[in-house]
């Protein structure tokens, strides 16, 4: 899988965080197995890109393409069938359910593809340090749990693109490491492209391209 | 973890009154069994009035008249050419056939041995239409002697009527030996033709001539080609059949109620039937709007989840597959049961009948169980759109 922006400027952005952006306006091709860091202050698009890429929001002009398809006029069902297979993501604001356990929440998306075995939650939650945490409410987990929480449930799938929007805002130095390398690992399973948007660069992540918003 | 409705469920809200979930249960139960019910005393009906409206001929004959009122008195209420085209284009008509009237004055007498005497109307009606043609019913012109196939219920009201006036009874061979003297008064004075009755008619209450006699006749000595019909004889395979009533009485027709009986009441009986199905496919309505608003209330209590779902990957059509799913046996155990309670119904129903010497089926018909398949599938077709619809609205 390909992923192609075509000129696409959010249209709320002012002109002039448009006009430095090596992205907002611009045609860019994301190609299967690369990784690529964006880096940007805030307030300029990191989320909007990360929700425009996923379809999430449309309040964009020009196009986004999965392959050689727009995803415009993508409906829910359209985009279900990319999300299963070729997409998956961290949240910014991680969208747990806060009242079922943190176990439920990784399950739930393992149930709807499963590319690992159950077996393999228990085994992941042991290396960011949250097994013991499976069965508890996710509310009551602290926030930088949560974010763990949210990076094991979205390596419960296949995909080519795993779009990564400040994954690591709450972790200390030692669990973004181990997070980061987990993430690399479960890609290169897939070989398969990570697109991770922060603040500022993430030493520990290897990418190829760097692009500034 | 196999992805099926058990996936999804800790994720909806339930937080919702099962009142109003078993109300609309029940109430469905009871739409579908009325429905199920009507349709089936409907084809009961059918059945047990079928017997009483087959004609033993294979046919009815009726006589239609225009119905005389108060408004169209001292009008023309003949029928035209027009007027008979559109009875015989109804396709519960089979055939209609015009009898035509005299349109000159007629006087009958049965010379001395019945001092007899009176005047008398004369009709012509095609021959396919008489219940008993003789061969001797020809006429051609020149001969004197016309013959006449007479109603059996005149010759009963005659002979009821002759002992007071002092007159022979006479048997129906008697009466064919009787030789009548028809006077018709024409405008150059009176022509007598001698009558003889051939035939009696059980099916016709008239005075009977060949159709040429009463053609010439009118036209020789009434001086009218073309006479309108008062009156028409219609073949319909069955007499009660509801629709050949609704048509009569809508354009002002009148039939002999008696032998439209049957018709009426089944017509007044399938109004009933008709109306009590209606009100069970209003109920069946209701407790579908009821039961779509129940799950409109649990969607929108679990819209935050429901979003999410839809976020990590869940197709609303697969959502709205599986959710409906989940009430799949719950809607099958009431159409069944439903369907049960309409046998037991119709089980009891054959049973009463039974002990009044009526003979019905005692299974249900096959499209009651059609019917119960179809409002089964309808309700999961109606819930499984309305669960997509909203979920795509999320």
């Amino acid at each position: 899988m390909q992923i192609f922006l075509r000129q696409v400027r959010p249209i709320f952005l002012e002109e002039s965080k448009i006009t430095n952006s090596e992205v907002w306006d611009k045609t860019l091709q994301f190609n299967k197995g690369e990784h690529l860091h964006i880096i940007a202050p805030s307030g300029s698009g990191k989320t909007s890109l990360i929700h425009f890429l996923y379809g999430i929001r449309k309040d964009y002009t020009g196009s986004i393409l999965y392959d050689s398809f727009d995803i415009t006029n993508f409906d829910a069902g359209r985009f279900s069938g990319w999300r299963q297979k070729h997409l998956s993501i961290v949240f910014q604001d991680l969208r747990l359910f806060p009242e079922h356990s943190v176990l439920q929440n990784i399950e739930i998306k393992r149930s709807l593809n499963p590319f690992h075995s159950e077996n393999k939650i228990a085994e992941m939650a042991d290396r960011l340090g949250i097994a013991s945490k499976l069965d508890v409410k996710c509310s009551t987990c602290s926030y930088g749990e949560q974010q763990r929480i949210a990076i094991v449930r979205a390596l419960q799938q296949p995909f080519d693109f795993l779009l990564l929007d400040e994954p690591f805002s709450h972790l200390d130095e030692n669990n973004r490491q181990k997070a980061m390398e987990l993430m690399e690992e479960e890609s290169s399973l897939r070989n398969a492209t990570i697109i991770l948007a922060d603040l500022r660069e993430i030493e520990y992540f290897k990418h190829e391209r760097k692009v500034h918003l | 973890m196999k992805l099926n409705f058990a996936t999804i469920v800790p994720f909806l809200s339930n937080d919702l009154s099962k009142r109003s979930r078993l109300i609309s249960y029940l109430g469905l139960g009871i739409g579908v069994f009325i429905l199920l019910c009507s349709l089936q005393m409907y084809i009961n009906l059918n059945e047990l009035l079928k017997d009483k409206s087959a004609p033993k001929a294979g046919a009815d004959f009726l006589s239609v008249t225009k119905l005389i009122t108060n408004e169209n008195m001292g009008k023309n209420n003949s029928f035209s050419p027009a007027d008979i085209n559109l009875l015989k284009n109804q396709p519960f008509i089979e055939a209609a056939a015009p009898l035509i009237s005299n349109q000159f004055r007629v006087k009958a007498s049965a010379g001395n041995i019945i001092p007899f005497s009176t005047d008398l109307f004369l009709e012509s009606v095609d021959e396919a239409f008489i219940d008993t043609v003789p061969p001797d019913f020809k006429w051609e012109q020149g001969q004197v002697d016309v013959p006449i196939i007479f109603s059996s219920d005149f010759m009963e009201m005659y002979n009821v009527f002759a002992p007071s006036q002092d007159l022979p009874q006479l048997s129906e061979k008697t009466m064919s030996s009787v030789n009548i003297i028809l006077e018709c008064y024409t405008p150059f004075g009176v022509k007598n033709f001698r009558a003889r009755i051939v035939a009696l008619s059980d099916r016709i209450n008239s005075v009977l001539v060949p159709h040429n006699f009463l053609t010439w006749a009118n036209k020789n000595f009434g001086g009218v080609s073309n006479v309108n019909a008062s009156r028409v004889y219609i073949k319909t395979k069955d007499a009660n059949n509801p629709d050949l009533i609704n048509f009569l009485e809508s354009n002002g027709l009148r039939v002999n109620k008696d032998k439209t009986k049957f018709g009426r009441v089944k017509k007044v009986l399938q109004g009933v039937v008709t109306g009590i199905g209606s009100f069970g496919l209003l109920v069946v309505i209701l407790s579908l709007v009821l039961f779509s608003f129940y799950l409109q209330l649990m969607i929108a209590k679990s819209k935050d989840n429901l979003q999410l779902l839809l976020l990590l990957g869940f197709s609303p059509q697969w959502l709205g597959k599986t959710m409906t799913k989940k009430w799949l046996p719950v809607y099958a155990f009431i159409s069944l049961a439903a369907l049960l309670c309409v046998c037991i119904f119709q089980f009891a129903f054959q049973r009463f009948l039974a002990q009044a010497g009526q003979q019905l089926s005692i299974w249900v018909h096959w499209s009651i169980i059609l019917l119960a398949m179809a409002l089964f599938v309808l309700s999961m077709i109606t819930n499984y759109r309305l669960i997509r619809k909203l979920l795509m609205r999320l």
